[in-house]
């Protein structure tokens, strides 16, 4: 099929098997490798991406589902300012290990820092509840997203 | 000692960085395993599916071996390609190739292998309770004192168990190969722990027919934990013939699945612990302890993992008649490896879980019992290795202090007794030697090398690897520290076995405390020669001598004796050492388990990133945590795990508060970090348990299904 649709704010079209997963045109077809392959079925968040606004995992979603919509990936969320904001946080705790899961937090913790933002670890903890992260034990990136949200209401005032 | 972020964390969050699948070479191949999906049995035949045309794609068997079919390991028993006896579920059988990822797949599930079935041991209780079923070398720790009569003392003896548990790294293992024909040299591009283990798999499977391989590490490598320790030898080796066979590059990337079959996890424990402990002063007088691991169905490194383990089985406690022995037994399931701990979470887990059995026994709280026993100056280790200092005892008060303990354990009595939902505090001490065991840095001989650039830049060439626990930030760190350099300047160089002398393998705690000390020596003795006060002034003066290169080798203490016969002498020369708390709240109705605190102190000399080692124990307690919870993967009775659907980690929704202090940072040497945080986190849990419910389940994980069986045979 010819699938169409908006990638990181950018018309883009291409010939694709639509039974192909999302995951794979994001990193095959247009290089974006910033979105990861973990567990493959749905379970570990690492290749979350934003469609039409919400958190999916791009493994499960194929061709055809992202048609005429909008797809953010971390390297299109790495280029906003509330995107910019979380890198800040996540660099300056020293969150980062491997760092295979953390594209898909960004994500996840953008998603929330957007619609949401409140500095509450128990909304925070839920919204991070669809990634896996197996280096870190989730302290630090829950201290790094609280501090954004933090962040972004002193910037709001 | 200062704030120094990670080099690599915003490429890490971009998207820019590489991990291995992010690598793609023109004229690409796929790499895949056909694998047995049994246990045990002779190969008849391999048929291949109709339906495809099999020259399209590049197929290595054992007979495409052109060296050894034998992975090099500290014992050489596993083959890369199985001849024709199957050993274990998951052995590789065949490496296929082929240009199309998704066509490949669906050659190789399409392949139907026949053979005759043999017996199998795919349960871990049949494995470690046959006495018929020992491979290897027996281990003994003999402590022996004559303590007299024993009749009054309080005789306490109990079964422990541990299970697999897999190291889930998030990225899936995976290697690149590529062949120059002109040069006779395989390239092998990988995410992996030790560089240097792959390089002599390639030069063991291919022997005198290549004059050359190299090995690097992709730019990031998804985590490690010990699972990229020695099979990626294997994944490298097979997928370099497939380079070599058809002459196109090739990256093997294994899909969860595959990963979770054929990949090393965590051994199997079942440790006997019996004690004798008077009941007036509360000393353990006597100690015997039965320790064995499931190796699987090779021993590989399992000796090694064995070694650490008797060594840590009497944990921080100084008993005057002690005797640890230690066997591998033999089971149909893939070769158990190395992950973090490496045979001590399972004998810390025995001794730790027993201390607070002998106290419920004795009438006393846990602490006092681990007060009255603890190892202090004057004491010493069952290898008659003396103890320096009270570091331990240190972790212990400290810990006790900053979690309320006593006055918790007070008032969860009195709440228990009025409250459906129980509280429960636990208690543990852990403790971790340093680097290799005994004289194994001696043998290891470890390389370094730094080059200082024309524009005084450092380059440290290494074969130790970033797999996320920020080691290359933090050596960089030791050495620019060292000589008050700018941190923007120095770095650690990518590994790669042409350009970094051999430094060792990453893995045994042994990078920053080995290592890194290695190379803070080095720096300040080229300052001392050259002589300077700051470098970029004085290279700029002398321009001619730059760029410079510096090397150095491991320097053995020749106090530290370790006789490997008798297991006698200084096991390891420097110990870390932590005491923790677990408060977890437990529900009777639903049998679950909710962690709720973990307070934890530690002693692991200078914190050279403080920052960096926080997260360090925080990611490791949460992933001993989850051992102790929830991870399993093989049981009789419920099959095989198959990925993360099945493979319950704790998420974020499940982790405990978590505290950590670092205590004795004044040491001018930073210790082992690593691993120390995953040995002692589950018996506290295990432990709050207990106080809980007045229960003790002497097995992991503590899933209500266990906690019901537990319940009803009571
Ligand atoms: S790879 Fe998609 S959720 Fe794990
Ligand atoms: S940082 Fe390694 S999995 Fe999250």
């Amino acid at each position: 099929m010819k699938l169409e649709f908006i990638l990181n704010d950018k018309a883009v079209s291409l010939e694709v098997d639509p039974m192909k997963r999302l995951l794979d045109i994001l990193r095959e077809d247009f290089g974006l490798t910033g979105t990861k392959e973990s567990c493959g079925e749905g379970e570990c968040g690492a290749c979350t991406v934003l469609l039409d606004g919400k958190p999916v995992t791009s493994c499960l979603v194929n061709a055809v589902h992202a048609e005429n919509k909008q797809v953010v990936t971390s390297e299109g969320i790495a280029q906003k300012p509330l995107g910019k904001l979380l890198i800040a946080c996540f660099d300056e705790t020293n969150a980062v290990q491997c760092g295979f899961c953390f594209p898909g937090f960004l994500v996840s913790s953008y998603y929330y820092l957007k619609n949401d933002g409140e500095p509450n670890l128990e909304k925070i903890k839920t919204a991070l509840s669809g990634n896996i992260c197996r280096c870190t034990g989730y302290q630090k990136i829950f201290d790094s997203v609280m501090m954004a949200c933090h962040r972004k209401q002193e910037q709001e005032k | 000692m200062k704030k120094v972020r990670k080099f690599d964390a915003v490429p890490k969050l971009n998207g820019s960085y590489k991990f291995l699948d992010d690598y793609t070479r023109p004229n690409l191949l796929y790499g895949g395993f056909l694998y047995a999906k049994f246990h045990h049995g002779k190969l008849k035949q391999i048929k291949f599916p109709k339906k495809f045309s099999k020259d399209e794609f590049t197929i290595v068997s054992y007979k495409d071996i052109l060296g050894e079919n034998i992975v090099p390991e500290p014992e050489n028993d596993q083959p890369f390609l199985v001849e024709q006896e199957v050993m274990h579920y998951g052995q590789i059988i065949l490496g296929i190739a082929h240009p199309n990822k998704k066509k490949l797949k669906q050659f190789i599930d399409n392949i139907e292998v026949e053979y005759e079935e043999m017996p199998a041991i795919t349960d871990i209780e049949e494995c470690l309770s046959d006495e018929n079923n020992v491979f290897g070398r027996v281990l003994e720790i003999k402590h022996p004192a004559e303590i007299g009569n024993t009749s009054h003392l309080i005789h306490t003896k109990r079964i422990y168990r541990t299970p697999h548990q897999e190291q889930a790294y998030l990225e899936t293992q995976a290697m690149l190969a590529e062949y120059d024909k002109e040069k006779k040299e395989i390239f092998v591009l990988g995410t992996m722990q030790c560089p240097f283990f792959v390089k002599s798999a390639l030069d063991a499977i291919f022997g005198d027919t290549i004059h050359n391989s190299v090995v690097e590490t992709s730019e990031g490598i998804g985590g490690g934990f010990g699972g990229k320790e020695d099979f990626p030898n294997i994944i490298a080796g097979i997928t370099a013939l497939l380079a070599y066979k058809s002459g196109r590059p090739v990256k093997t990337v294994l899909d969860r699945e595959d990963d979770i079959q054929i990949t090393t996890k965590r051994h199997p424990s079942r440790v006997e612990v019996e004690s004798y402990t008077d009941p007036i002063t509360h000393k353990i007088r006597k100690l015997n302890i039965d320790y064995r691991l499931d190796a699987g169905a090779f021993q590989t490194l399992s000796p090694v993992v064995l070694s650490r383990g008797v060594l840590h089985a009497s944990s921080g406690y100084a008993v005057e008649d002690c005797y640890i022995k230690g066997r591998l037994f033999r089971s149909n399931t893939p070769s158990n490896g190395a992950f973090r701990g490496f045979g001590a979470p399972q004998a810390l887990f025995a001794i730790e879980s027993h201390i607070d059995n002998v106290a419920a026994q004795l009438g006393i709280d846990p602490y006092t019992l681990r007060k009255k026993n603890i190892l202090k100056i004057g004491k010493e280790f069952p290898t008659s290795q003396p103890i320096i200092e009270n570091h331990l005892e240190d972790c212990l008060e400290k810990v006790i202090e900053i979690s309320d303990y006593h006055e918790k354990y007070r008032e969860y009595k009195q709440w228990n007794l009025e409250h459906k939902v129980k509280k429960g505090i636990g208690l543990s001490l852990g403790l971790h030697g340093g680097g290799y065991t005994g004289n194994g840095e001696k043998i290891l001989n470890s390389k370094i090398k730094l080059v200082i650039e024309k524009n005084a830049d450092i380059n440290i060439y290494v074969a130790n690897t970033d797999m996320g626990q920020g080691a290359h930030t933090t050596l960089a760190q030791m050495v620019d520290e060292a000589i008050e350099h700018p941190h923007n300047k120095t770095r650690v160089v990518i590994p790669n076995t042409n350009k970094a002398p051999n430094s060792g393998p990453t893995v045994a705690s042994r990078t920053i405390y080995i290592v890194g000390n290695m190379l803070r020596n080095l720096i300040k003795e080229v300052k001392k020669e050259l002589g300077f006060d700051n470098l970029e002034t004085y290279v700029k003066a002398h321009q001619a001598d730059f760029p410079r290169e510096f090397r150095s080798l491991f320097k053995p203490d020749p106090q530290a004796i370790f006789d490997d016969e008798t297991y006698k002498g200084v096991a390891y020369k420097d110990y870390s050492w932590a005491a923790c708390v677990v408060e977890i709240t437990y529900d009777p109705t639903t049998y679950e388990i909710n962690l709720e605190k973990c307070w934890n102190v530690l002693d692991i000399g200078e914190t050279v990133n403080p920052e960096i080692a926080r997260g360090q124990v925080e990611g490791g307690v949460v992933q001993a945590l989850g051992w102790g919870l929830s991870e399993f993967f093989y049981k009789k009775g419920f099959g095989r795990k198959q990925g993360f659907t099945d493979y319950t980690m704790l998420t974020s929704r499940d982790i405990p508060e978590l505290n950590i202090e670092f205590i004795h940072t004044d040491n001018p040497i930073p210790k082992g970090l690593g691993e120390i945080p995953m040995d002692y986190p589950a018996p506290a849990l295990r432990n709050a348990f207990l106080n809980a419910t007045g229960v003790g389940i002497d097995e992991i994980p503590l899933t209500p299904e266990k906690i019901f069986a537990n319940l009803e045979e009571k």
